[in-house]
Formats: C-alpha cells, structure tokens, sequence
C-alpha cells in the first residue's frame, strides 16, 4: 500500500513539475524596459538586469576575462567564501565524529600497475591543479576543480600504499592558514577600499597571469584550501578502516 | 565602526578558521570571538534602533549586481538574540568542549546570524547550508545511538530541504533575472504566475524542515533528544529562529499574497495543534520540550502571518513570542541536564521559563499571546483565540506536570552553568517589562 502511494506521489510531483519547466521562458527574453531597480542605498535607479551587466562590465569591473571567475570572486564572493565555508564545516564535522574511532589500518597491498601508476601520476596532478586555479581568471577552472585535482593525486596515492599517509598537522595548518588569507584579504578591502571583499589593488592588463586584482589571490588561497580539506578527508576515512 | 555588519560574520569565520592553529586554546579564542559578536550585535542594535536601518554592500557592487546586507530593527533584534543568546550558553558549556566543538558552534552562530541580515535570497540560501552543516554535527556529537539518530534523521530531511531552497531560489532567477530580495519584491507580480507559486511552495517547504513547522518537522523530537543540552539550547534560540524570520520575510516581503497569507495562517494552526498535543503525550523530558518547540514554532508562524496582512499587534507579538520562546527553551534545555532542578538557580531558572512560556503576566510570552488574540479579534478570527487558550491549557498541565516531577534537591553544576541557565531566563522578564518591542514594531521594516 504505502509503495504505491509513494509511486502515486511521485507521478504526481513529476506532472507537478514538467507543467512549471514547460513554462519556463528561454533565457534572454527578459529584457524589458520594466527594469527600473531602484537602489536603497543610494535611492538610484538602475536599468539593467544583471546577465545583461555581467556580460557588458566584467572586463572594465574586474579586469578577468573569464565572466564566470569574475562573477564567483568578485560580484558574488561572499557567497564563495560561505560555500568554502560549507565545505569546511563538513571536513571539522567528519574529523570531529571520527575523533575517537581513528586507527592506522593496513589496508591490502595494491597491484604493480597501481602503485607505479600512481607514483607517476602525483606529480602530474599537483601541477595540473595548481595550474587550475593559478590560471583561474584566464581560463575555465578555479580554486574548487583545482584544488579537487590535487586532492584526487593524494587518492590515488592512499590507494595504492597502505603506509602512505600526508601529515595530518601540516594539512590542517594548510587549511587553516589559505582560509584565513581568504578573509583576511576580505577583511583588507574593508579597511583600504570602502567594503568587505573588495579589490584594493591595481587591476592590470586584462588576460595577463598578474591582472585581476584580488581574483587570483584568493583562487589561489581556495585551491589549497579545498585540495587539503579533501584530502585530509579521504585520509580520515581511511584510517577508520573496516 | 558599528555601521559594517559583515564582521558579524566575517570574524567567527576567521576565528573558525585559524583555532586549528592554537588547538590548546580553541575554547578561549571562540568564547572571545563570540564576545565580540555579542558587544557588536548590541552596538550595532542600538544604532540601528536610533538612527534607522544600515545597509552594506559586498565588493563594493551596488545592487542588484551585487550582494548587500540589509539589516533594519527586527532582524538586528534577532541578531543580538542570536548572539547573545549564544554567548551565554557559551558561558555554561564552552568550557568543557573540545576545540572542534568550538569551531562549529561558531560556525552555527555566524551562519544563523547570516540568514538574519542578509539582502540576497542566494546568500541566504548559503547560510543556511552552513547552518544545517554545522548543526548536523554539533548533534551527532554526543556520539550515542539517540544522537546519531537524530543526526542523520536531520541531515536527510536537511539535505532534500536545501536542494528545495535550491530550485526555489532558481525558477525566481529564471525569471526575474535577480537575487535580491528587495528587486524580487518589487517585480515578483510580473512572474508567471505558476513559477511563482512553484517556487513560493519549494522556498516554504525547504525552509519550513529548518523552522520546524509541520509536517517537516519529523526531525525535530529525535535531534533535541539526542544532542547535548547546550546543543539543544544552541537549536532552539539559533538556526530555528533565523529560519522562522526568513519564513516571515519571504512572506511579508517577497510574496505579500492574499493566499500565502492563509497557507502560513493553516500551517501555523495545524503546527500549534499537533505539537501541543504531542508534547501532552511525552514522557521523555528533552522530547516533551522538543515538542512544545514545534507548538511554539507554529505559534510564531501565526503571529506572522497576521503580521503579514499589515497588524501593528501581531508584529508586536511576534516578537514578544520569539524573545519568549528563545529564553525559556534555550535556559529549559540546559536544566534538562538532570533529571531534579539544581538548587535555587535551577527551580528560579524552571519556573520563570514555563510561565513565560504558558502566558504568565508580565513575562515576555504573556504579552506575545496577549497580542496575538488583541489583533485574531480585530480579524474576527475566532478559532486563533479558542486556539491560544486551548494551547495554554495544554502547556499548563503538560508543564505543571514537568513541574511536579523535577522541582527536588537533587543534582549539582557548576556556578557558571547555573548563573548562564538563570541568565538566559531572566531575560523573559526583561523583555517582558522593557518597552523596547513594542517600539521595534512601530519603527519601518522590512521594505521592498
């Protein structure tokens, strides 16, 4: 009875749902004159909607000619630092509840293949993660790939030697200290510019690695921060064992 | 200085941030940030009280392109609920905690009070991921079987609520093109007119699991039973009242409708019924609170929604029922620690708590009920008032009852635990003599 009442409920969320996304309007059709946002701060007007301002003025803005960078670090960064923040909470909420089960287990030995294969690997993807979010407001990718790559190297490496382990007091340093550059550096445009997150130094040439302001210094403090968290995580779940 | 509410969040995160670091004195250096968030919290209410709201841009974006703080007197009042409320329960239980403890209970109080004093929809949505995170582990943390329990029954329905939010919060961008609350407000009548109720239904039920409104609240009875005490204050005076408020603000701001009006009115009503009922039922005394949690919840969700339909009254007792709620819940959760109340502290800090929380004048609850029925009867809505009455005679048995059994000689804490239990009381009768919300009502909210 109750699995066909659950079926029942879930056609109908299903129909529920196809008849709103049928409706939905494509994306560039909101452009009417209508738009008059009136600012409560300052009580002017604006024109624009947003899409159509992040297409127009990121370049001048931010000085990163990757939009998507720009908009994730600059325009919407205090989001970013409360998903770091997120992420952060859950690795100090793994290692907290697995505070008191932790023990080294030997896991099994791996094949050949693993283990040379991963020893090659490694370095490649530190690099290749590295490169990720140095390269953030050039090109696609950032501190949350990049730093997911070099934690996906120190996988493999735990993966493939049951003795390998990554010093857990330098990784927790790690993460401590590139989270708190991020606020820092948050905290630095409160006190030179006028507001929390925002740049305070040059801009630069766009497309160039030293442009963007405070783009790729915090792309930079992310990466770290996310490649230690999840892989101080991995770690974690590896020593609870079986 | 007192006009940058972002380091209300900004400073616990930094502090959660770099206590790794300083293992030893994890403890110290979050009870000082949360000190700080507690004397700014004050400032900043104080200007604001005075002087009309502040509002801070992030990044230096105007809105809407930019994310911005809006905080006017209701939610710096929540605010410094929040963190003063936080502080003391610090106060009793920081000591003995470890310093992972610390860093997530900062984090739950920087997430709480983000929800508060945001002006993006999306923002908000981010602080109630680290909420939820953060208090998911916070319950766990007692590491029994109960406390398990009520962490994972937590986590799911936490998880499913925040992909709720999600959608919600992307079929309003779809449209309308913005995440600021005050545009959304503005245009929300030039929505398509099932988007809109879509994401007003998906916003309500992903928040609502947070503010413990039925029926998504099933998580509620096995997380306060199973967390600690100072746990289970922390619950009751943070993550549910920051959520009960974005509820109301979505309500009052964002969707100002003739039809989520009675949607939140019914829901109020159901909540209030089923939760009072169930706590009549309860022998367990975290469970029994738990539940009459919920019946406040619902409680607070009526006020609201009556305040929502433009009633000076309601929006006084709305407030008068979280300052009530938040005090009495959070000092009751603490004395639950033993079975018997601790001495004079104890049977002070238990009385004064369950007469607020029946209606006794002149605490805080009292006026909130009083206010309430004032502004049911300039509605002619008759079964609120039978409603309210009804509800005070099942706390008052439910209570008395509670009463009888714990009211003894036995157990013992230490004086700093008894002093933050009893403080944590007192302020149901601060706030029920001081004039102060009565004034927050009258001033200019929310806007749009």
């Amino acid at each position: 009875m109750r699995k066909y009442a659950g079926i029942a409920i879930a056609l109908l969320f299903f129909a529920f749902s196809i008849s709103i996304f049928i409706q939905l309007i494509p994306y560039d059709s909101y452009e009417g004159s209508d738009y008059h946002y009136k600012n409560p701060i300052n009580g002017g007007v604006a024109n624009e909607s947003i899409p159509t301002h992040y297409i127009k003025e990121t370049k001048n803005e931010t000085g990163a000619v990757n939009a998507v960078t720009a908009i994730v670090v600059e325009y919407r960064g205090f989001d970013t630092l409360g998903e770091v923040t997120v992420l952060f909470t859950a690795a100090t909420g793994v290692s907290f509840l697995l505070y008191q089960l932790r023990k080294k287990t030997q896991g099994r030995e791996a094949n050949l293949i693993t283990k040379e294969g991963s020893k090659l690997v490694l370095p490649f993807a530190l690099l290749t993660g590295a490169y990720i979010f140095i390269h953030g407001h050039l090109t696609p990718g950032g501190g949350f790939p990049g730093g997911s790559v070099i934690a996906s190297g120190f996988l493999l490496m735990l993966l493939a030697y049951p003795k390998f382990f990554v010093n857990e007091k330098k990784l927790s340093y790690m993460e401590s200290i590139s989270g708190s550059i991020f606020v820092i550096i948050g905290l630095l445009g409160l006190l030179f510019a006028t507001a929390f997150l925002q740049n305070f130094i040059p801009v630069g040439k766009p497309g160039h690695l030293f442009s963007a302001g405070i783009i790729p210094l915090i792309y930079i403090a992310i990466g770290f921060k996310v490649g230690s968290e999840l892989s101080s995580i991995v770690q974690r779940l590896k020593e609870v064992g079986e | 200085m007192v006009n940058h509410p972002v380091l209300l969040i900004a400073i616990p995160l930094l502090t959660a941030f770099i206590i790794p670091i300083f293992k030893k004195y994890g403890a110290a250096i979050a009870g000082g940030a949360i000190a700080f968030n507690m004397g700014y919290a004050i400032g900043m209410f104080s200007h604001i009280y005075s002087n009309g709201k502040i509002y801070e841009t992030i990044a230096g974006f105007n809105p809407p392109v930019g994310i911005f703080l809006a905080i006017d007197a209701l939610s710096a009042l929540l605010a410094l609920i929040i963190n003063l409320f936080a502080f003391i329960n610090f106060v009793a239980i920081g000591k003995e905690s470890n310093y992972k403890f610390s860093m997530l209970y900062l984090l739950a109080i920087a997430g709480s009070t983000g929800i508060v004093i945001t002006g993006d929809i999306f923002n908000m949505f981010v602080f109630f991921e680290i909420t939820a995170v953060a208090s998911y582990a916070l319950i766990a943390g007692k590491k029994d079987k109960k406390a398990l329990e009520g962490a994972i029954k937590y986590m799911v329905l936490g998880s499913i609520a925040s992909s709720f939010i999600l959608i919600g919060i992307a079929l309003i961008y779809s449209q309308l093109k913005t995440l600021n609350i005050y545009d959304i407000a503005a245009r929300i009548a030039s929505m398509n007119a099932n988007i809109k109720w879509a994401s007003f239904a998906m916003l309500l039920t992903g928040i609502g699991v947070e503010a413990e409104i039925f029926p998504l609240n099933g998580w509620v009875p096995a997380a306060y039973q199973g967390a600690s005490e100072g746990v289970a204050s922390l619950l009751s005076f943070a993550p549910s009242k920051a959520a009960i408020y974005a509820i109301a603000r979505l309500m009052l701001v964002v969707f100002p409708f003739h039809a989520t009006y009675e949607i939140a009115l019914w829901i109020g009503v159901v909540t209030l019924i089923i939760g009072e009922l169930a706590a009549f039922m309860q022998e367990d005394v975290k469970r029994m609170l738990a539940y009459s949690s919920i019946g406040q919840m619902g409680l607070i969700l009526v006020a609201f929604s009556l305040a929502s339909q433009g009633l000076k009254y309601a929006l006084m007792a709305s407030l008068f029922l979280i300052v009530s709620h938040a005090a009495s819940k959070s000092s009751l959760f603490l004395l639950s620690k033993s079975e018997k109340m601790y001495g004079m502290a104890g049977k002070y800090t238990g009385i004064v708590s369950v007469l607020s929380l029946i209606g006794m004048p002149p605490l805080a609850g009292f006026w909130g009920k009083w206010y309430l029925m004032l502004s049911a009867m300039d509605e002619k809505l008759w079964y609120v008032i039978i409603l309210i009455f009804f509800a005070g005679i099942v706390e008052t048995a439910y209570f008395a009852r509670y009463l009888h059994r714990s009211i003894g000689k036995d157990g013992e804490s230490s004086l700093r635990y008894k002093a933050a239990m009893a403080a944590m009381a007192s302020f149901a009768i601060i706030f029920g003599l001081l004039p102060l919300l009565y004034k927050i009502a009258s001033l200019p909210l929310w806007g749009g």
